[in-house]
C-alpha cells in the first residue's frame, strides 16, 4: 500500500511547529516516530494535507528533573525511557508497560508522546479503505453506524497504549502548547471517552511535556495478548502505589482508560476494586479474543496487578 | 548404493543462503524492465452478487493507463484442477462469489494513476442473498452458489473398506467425538506477485510457484496460446506451503493486461489482498467414530468430514481426501468408512496447505489417547500397538516400502520421558503426541516424473536442468549436493537451470512432497549417466578397470592406486576431442497406481513412499487465563536418508512454528463474509518470543528407491506438530477439545466446563 500524498515539513520549535500548523487550514498533522501514524495514512485513515515533523525539535527529546517533577519530552523514544535511569526503580509500573509495547525494535522507533495520542483501534476499523469500503464506514469513519454493536449509540473502539495506563497509575499530567497558548491538564483529562475522536486536544495543540510526581513508587503492569511482542494489548492494568495508596488502571477496552483509587489494602478492598473494574469494562466483539474473555480477564489482570505491585513493595 | 558419502547427508550451508541473508535474493516483486506497468485489480465489494455490466471506459481515458480488462475481455475458460471441477473463472462475468474476488484491473504507468483508474470503473451488481457456512449451505434452500452443484456440495469423497457397521457392532469400545476447527491463512513472507510481458507472440511470467510446468499448462488453457508460448521463468519465491500451487487470478490478470498493454505488467499484491483473495485454507468440522477391541487395535473408523471449500473448487477432490490418507498411511484400519464433503461458500477460495486437516488428524489423535486410556494404554503403546509397519498395505491398498515410524516414536517418547509425564500430570502440565505418514508424490497422470539433463563444461564444471522448483525449503541446494556427490565435484562448481518451462523438462512441482523422492531422483539418474561416461575415458587413460575409479574432489582416481588420477576437467576435454561431450539425461517415475482417482476410484499405490514422523509437546495452562506456554517440543522424523540434515531440521523447526505453535493462536476470522485479520498484526504468526525449546531427532530409515535412500524432508511435523499440542491440553485438562484453534478464550471455557462438572 502507497502513501497518499502530503506535503512534508519539518519544525526547528514548537512556536514553528504550531505556526505551520495555522497556515494548513486544520488539515495538518504532526509527525513524531510515525508507527501509530504511518499505517494509518497507508490505510487512508487518515489524509493530512501536510505533515509536520517533530522530531527536530530537541526541547522534545530531553528528561529532566523539575522541581518535584520527572519531566519527560513526549519524543522521548519508548527505549530511551525504558532504559533512563530512574524508571525502574521509581516506576516500575511504567517500566514493566514499555517493556510490553510492541518489540524492542519499534520501541526505538516509536516516542512516548506518540504512544500516548495513538489513535483507538478495532477490528472493523483498522483496514484498508478498499475493505471498509466493502463493509460500509462506522462512526468512527463519519458513517452513521458502529459495524461491531448494531444500533449502538457510541462507537467502542480500544484506546491500545499500554503506557498511558501506567501513567495515568503514577499520577502523571501533561503539558500543551498550540494557537491559543499554554495549559497543564492531569493526564485523565486528555480522553474525551468518545472513541470518534478520543482526545480532548484543541485543533494544532502539541503534547509538550509530561509530569511524573518524583516519589519511589512500587507498581506493576499486566497485559493480556495472545503473543508475547508485537501485539496490542486486548486488555490491560497498571497499578502504581506510594506509601500505601496507590491506583489501579484498566485499559485496552472502549475509547478511555478506567482509573481506580486504591485506599483498602484489604484482601476485601482488593477484590472489590478488581470487580468494579470488571463490572464497568465494556468490550464488545472487537478484537481477536472474544469479549466475555476480555471482561473476566479484567478481574484476574487487576488481581495480579495489584498483588504484585503489593508484593514488590514489601 | 555406496555408503562412503562425501557431501550427501553432511549438513552443507545452503547454495541459496548468501543470496537470501544478504538480501541479495531477487523475487517477482523486485523485478524491473523497461516500461514495465503497474497493475491494480478491482475487487468485489460483495459476497454473493450478479454481475449486470462492467464499465472501463472513464478508467481507460485516466491519463498514464495503459489497459483495462474485466472478465468480458478472457476466453470465458474456467479453471479447475480436474476436469469435473472446472467452475473458476478466474475473471467473472455472471456473478462474485466472495468479497475480494478480481473483477477488472487497470495497467498504468505507476500505482496512483492505476488506483484513480480503478475508483472511476463502473460495475453494476445485483446483490444476492449469501451463505458463509458450510452446514447452513448444505441445507434445502440455501443460496446456490454454482448451478451445477446441488446444496452446494462441490466434492463429495465416499471411501468404504471392510464392513464398519459390523466391526462397530462387534468391536469392544466404541466413541464418536466432534471437532471443529478454524481455516488459518499461509502468511507466505512473500505477498503473491506476478509479472506478466508479452511480446512477439510470447508470453513470460514470473511469479512464486510450486510448479511451473502446471502453471504454463493452465495459463495456456486459460488464455488460449499454444503451450510452448507461454515460459514461466524461475525466480525465488517467499513461501509456499500448499497456497502457490494452482494458476491464480493474478496470474491471468497480469497476462491479459501484458498482452493488451504490449508492455510488461506487474501485479504485486497488497498483504491484505493476499489475505482476502489469493487461496487460504479450509475451515473444517470432523466427526470422528472409532471402534478398538480390548487389546486397543482400532477395528473401524467411521469419518464424517465437511470442508468449507470457499466460493470455487480449487484442488477440491485432493482437500477432501488428504486429511484421510496422511492418517490412514499411519495405522491400520481394518474397516474404514470416510464421507467427506467439500462445500462452498461465499468466502475466499481455498487450497491445500501444509497441515491440511487440523480437526481431523488432531482429533483422531486426542481421541485415541482417551480409548487409551481407558483400556489402560498410554498414548505410545496404542500407537505402537496400530501403527503400520514396513512391508503392510494401507486400508485403500498403498504399499509401505519403508517404514521408521516405531523408532520415532519410541525416540521421541525416550527423550521426553512422555510415559512418565503422562501419567503424573502435575496442575497445568500437559504432555502430548502425534504422530503421521506423508505421501512423497501422488498421482498426476504423466507429470508424475521428473526428468533432468546435466552437461559437463569444459572446466569440468556441471551445469543440472530440471524443472524442479524451491519455493524456500532448500531444493535447488538439494539437488546441487546430489550432483556434486555423484560427479566428484564440489557444489560450488555446479550450476543450476531450473523452473523455467523453455528449457526444464517437466516436474511435478514442490507439492505433495515429491521434490527429493521424484525430482532429486531424476538428478541421481541423470548425474549416474554422466559419471559412467566420465569413469569410461578415466578408466581407459589410466589404464585401469572402470570398477576401480573415483570420483572426487574434481579428480578421476584409481582406488586402488590413487597416484593413478587425473582431473575430471581433462576428462570432459577429452571427451570433446572424440566428438562426444559429456552430457548425459536422468527420469525418474515413481510406482503409483495411476488407475486411481480421488472420487471414482480412490484405491491403489498412491505414491512411490511415505515419510513417518511423531511430534511431542510439552505444555503449561495458566488456570487463570487459560493461556498456553509451550516450553518444549520434540519431533522426530522419518525422512530417509537427510540429503542436507540441517535443512531438514530447519524444516522441522519451521513446522513447529507454523503448525505447532500456531495450535494455539493462528486462525482466520471471519465476519458476514469478511476476513477481520487479513493482516500479520491480527493473524497471529507466532514470533521468536512465543517458540518453545525445539529437539528434533531425525530417523533415517533408507528407502529403497528414494535419492540415496531419501524421501521428504519435514512435512510429517507440518502435520503431526498440531495434533502433538492439541493432544498436550487434553492431557492437561483431561477433556477432549472440541473447537480448534485453542486461543486462551477456548481454553478458559475448557477448564470451566470442567470445573462446573466437578461440582
Amino acid at each position: 500500500m502507497i502513501l497518499p500524498k502530503f506535503d512534508y515539513k519539518k519544525a526547528e520549535d514548537i512556536a514553528a511547529a504550531i505556526a505551520l500548523y495555522e497556515r494548513s487550514k486544520g488539515r495538518a498533522c504532526y509527525l513524531a516516530g510515525g508507527t501509530d501514524l504511518i499505517p494509518l495514512l497507508k490505510l487512508r485513515l487518515s489524509e493530512p494535507s501536510a505533515m509536520i515533523d517533530l522530531k527536530g525539535i530537541p526541547q522534545l527529546k530531553t528528561i529532566s528533573r523539575k522541581g518535584n517533577s520527572l519531566v519527560i519530552g513526549p519524543n522521548v523514544t519508548l527505549f530511551e525511557l525504558k532504559n533512563h535511569e530512574t524508571v525502574k526503580d521509581y516506576f516500575p509500573a511504567l517500566y514493566e508497560s514499555l517493556d510490553a509495547t510492541s518489540c524492542e525494535t519499534l520501541q526505538m522507533r516509536g516516542t512516548i508522546g506518540g504512544n500516548i495520542l495513538q489513535n483507538t483501534r478495532c477490528l472493523l476499523y483498522n483496514k484498508s479503505l478498499d475493505w471498509r469500503t466493502a463493509r460500509g464506514f462506522c462512526y468512527k469513519m463519519g458513517g452513521e453506524t458502529c459495524n461491531v454493536v448494531p444500533n449502538a449509540a457510541a462507537c467502542f473502539s480500544n484506546y491500545c497504549s499500554d503506557n498511558a495506563l501506567s501513567l495515568l497509575s503514577l499520577s502523571a499530567s501533561v503539558k500543551l502548547a498550540g494557537p491559543e497558548g499554554e495549559r497543564k491538564i492531569k493526564l485523565e483529562k486528555l480522553f474525551s471517552k468518545d472513541g470518534r475522536n478520543p482526545f480532548t486536544l484543541k485543533p494544532g495543540e502539541i503534547l509538550t511535556e509530561f509530569h511524573i510526581p518524583f516519589k519511589r513508587s512500587t507498581g506493576a503492569y499486566e497485559k493480556l495478548r495472545v503473543r508475547n511482542a508485537i501485539d496490542y494489548p486486548l486488555l490491560g492494568v497498571a497499578v502504581s502505589m506510594i506509601g500505601g495508596k496507590g491506583k489501579v488502571c484498566v485499559g485496552g477496552i472502549g475509547p478511555a482508560p478506567l482509573v481506580y483509587d486504591l485506599k483498602d489494602l484489604s484482601g476485601a478492598g482488593l477484590k472489590e476494586v478488581a470487580q468494579q473494574a470488571r463490572q464497568e469494562a465494556r468490550p464488545v466483539s472487537n478484537t481477536t479474543l472474544s469479549a466475555g474473555y476480555r471482561k473476566k480477564m479484567v478481574n484476574v489482570l487487576t488481581q495480579r496487578a495489584i498483588k504484585r505491585a503489593l508484593k514488590e513493595g514489601k | 548404493m555406496k555408503d562412503d558419502l562425501n557431501i550427501v547427508g553432511k549438513r552443507v550451508v545452503r547454495s541459496d543462503s548468501l543470496a537470501k541473508v544478504t538480501g541479495r535474493a531477487r523475487y517477482t516483486a523486485d523485478l524491473k524492465f523497461p516500461n514495465m506497468l503497474v497493475a491494480k485489480v478491482l475487487r468485489s465489494p460483495l459476497p454473493h452478487a450478479r454481475i449486470l455490466g462492467i464499465d472501463l471506459t472513464a478508467a481507460l481515458k485516466v491519463p498514464g493507463v495503459k489497459a483495462a480488462i474485466s472478465g468480458f475481455d478472457t476466453y470465458g475458460v474456467k479453471w479447475g484442477v480436474f476436469r469435473y471441477t472446472q467452475d473458476h473463472d478466474m475473471l467473472p462475468t455472471d456473478k462474485v462469489r466472495y468479497i475480494g474476488e478480481d473483477v477488472a484491473a487497470v495497467a498504468a504507468v505507476d500505482e496512483e494513476t492505476a488506483l484513480e483508474a480503478l475508483s472511476r470503473i463502473q460495475v453494476d451488481y445485483e446483490p444476492l442473498p449469501a451463505v458463509f457456512e458450510p452446514n447452513e449451505a448444505m441445507q434445502e434452500g440455501a443460496p446456490q452458489i454454482h448451478d451445477a452443484y446441488k446444496n452446494n456440495i462441490n466434492v463429495h469423497v465416499h471411501i468404504n473398506v471392510g464392513d464398519v457397521d459390523k466391526a462397530m457392532s462387534e468391536a469392544f469400545l466404541v466413541r464418536e467425538d466432534t471437532f471443529k476447527a478454524a481455516g488459518e491463512a499461509y502468511a507466505m513472507m512473500e505477498p503473491y506477485a506476478v509479472v506478466a510481458s508479452y511480446a512477439n507472440g510470447f508470453l513470460d511470467l514470473w511469479m512464486p510457484n510450486a510448479g511451473p510446468h502446471v502453471r504454463a499448462k493452465a495459463l495456456s488453457n486459460l488464455l488460449k496460446m499454444p503451450l510452448n508460448r507461454v515460459r514461466v521463468r524461475h525466480i525465488n519465491s517467499g513461501g509456499a506451503f500448499g497456497g502457490r500451487s494452482e494458476v491464480s487470478p493474478g496470474d491471468l490478470v497480469a497476462s491479459l493486461l501484458s498482452i493488451k498493454a504490449g508492455r510488461p505488467v506487474r501485479l504485486a499484491l497488497s498483504r491484505e489482498e493476499n489475505a482476502t483473495s489469493t487461496r487460504q485454507v479450509h475451515d473444517m468440522i470432523a466427526t470422528v467414530k472409532t471402534g478398538m477391541s480390548k487389546d486397543g487395535a482400532i477395528m473401524a473408523k467411521d469419518y464424517r468430514v465437511i470442508y468449507d471449500g470457499g466460493a470455487y473448487s480449487s484442488t477440491g477432490p485432493i482437500a477432501t481426501s488428504i486429511p484421510f490418507y496422511v492418517y490412514e498411511e499411519c495405522y491400520r484400519f481394518p474397516n474404514v468408512r470416510y464421507n467427506g464433503y467439500r462445500v462452498f461458500t461465499n468466502k475466499g477460495i481455498r487450497g491445500m496447505y501444509g497441515c491440511h486437516g487440523r480437526a481431523f488428524i488432531a482429533g483422531n489423535e486426542a481421541q485415541m489417547d482417551l480409548m487409551g486410556k481407558e483400556l489402560g494404554m498410554d498414548p505410545v503403546d496404542i500407537r505402537l500397538k496400530n501403527g503400520l509397519t514396513s512391508g503392510e498395505v494401507t486400508a485403500t491398498q498403498s504399499k509401505i516400502t519403508s517404514c521408521g515410524l516405531a523408532e520415532t516414536i519410541a525416540t521421541a517418547s525416550e527423550r521426553t520421558n512422555f510415559k512418565e509425564k503422562w501419567t503424573k500430570t502435575s496442575k497445568g502440565k500437559g504432555i502430548g503426541m502425534g504422530c503421521i505418514a506423508i505421501m512423497c508424490g501422488f498421482p498426476m497422470g504423466f507429470r508424475s516424473g521428473s526428468s533432468c539433463y546435466v552437461k559437463m563444461n569444459d572446466d569440468g564444471q556441471a551445469t543440472l536442468v530440471t524443472g524442479l522448483v524451491d519455493n524456500g525449503q532448500g531444493n535447488e541446494s538439494m539437488v546441487i549436493q546430489v550432483a556434486s556427490e555423484i560427479l566428484g565435484i564440489p557444489m560450488e562448481d555446479v550450476n543450476l537451470v531450473n523452473a523455467d518451462t523453455e528449457a526444464t523438462n517437466l516436474d511435478p512441482g514442490a507439492y505433495s512432497q515429491a521434490a527429493a523422492f521424484v525430482g532429486a531422483n531424476a538428478v541421481r539418474i541423470a548425474c549416474e549417466n554422466a559419471r559412467k561416461k566420465i569413469v569410461a575415458i578415466a578408466a581407459e587413460k589410466l589404464g585401469v578397470k572402470e570398477a576401480d575409479i573415483d570420483l572426487r574432489d574434481r579428480m578421476a582416481f584409481s582406488r586402488k592406486t590413487p597416484g593413478k588420477n587425473m582431473r575430471i576437467s581433462w576428462v570432459v576435454r577429452e571427451a570433446f576431442f572424440r566428438g562426444d561431450p559429456i552430457v548425459a539425461t536422468g527420469t525418474y517415475f515413481p510406482s503409483i497406481d495411476f488407475e486411481r482417482e480421488w472420487v471414482s476410484r480412490p484405491w491403489g499405490q498412491m505414491a512411490g513412499t511415505f515419510s513417518f514422523g511423531t511430534s511431542v509437546a510439552e505444555v503449561r495452562i495458566d488456570g487463570q487465563t487459560g493461556k498456553i506456554t509451550v516450553p518444549h517440543f520434540t519431533a522426530a522424523h522419518d525422512c530417509g536418508r537427510p540429503i542436507n540434515p540441517m535443512a531438514v531440521e530447519g524444516q522441522m523447526e519451521g513446522s513447529i512454528q507454523q503448525a505447532g505453535i500456531a495450535t494455539i493462536m493462528e486462525e482466520n476470522l471471519w465476519n458476514k463474509g469478511f476476513l477481520l485479520n487479513p493482516d500479520l498484526l491480527e493473524y497471529k504468526v507466532p514470533l521468536a518470543c512465543d517458540m518453545p525449546e525445539i529437539e528434533t531427532i531425525i530417523v533415517s530409515s533408507i528407502d529403497p528407491e528414494g535419492p540415496f535412500g531419501a524421501k521428504e524432508g519435514g512435512l510429517t511435523i507440518r502435520m503431526n506438530a498440531y495434533s502433538a499440542i492439541a493432544c498436550a491440553v487434553a492431557n492437561a485438562t483431561g477433556t477432549l477439545f472440541s473447537e480448534l484453534p485453542l486461543t486462551p478464550d477456548r481454553v478458559l471455557n475448557i477448564l470451566e466446563r470442567k470445573k462446573g462438572a466437578k461440582k
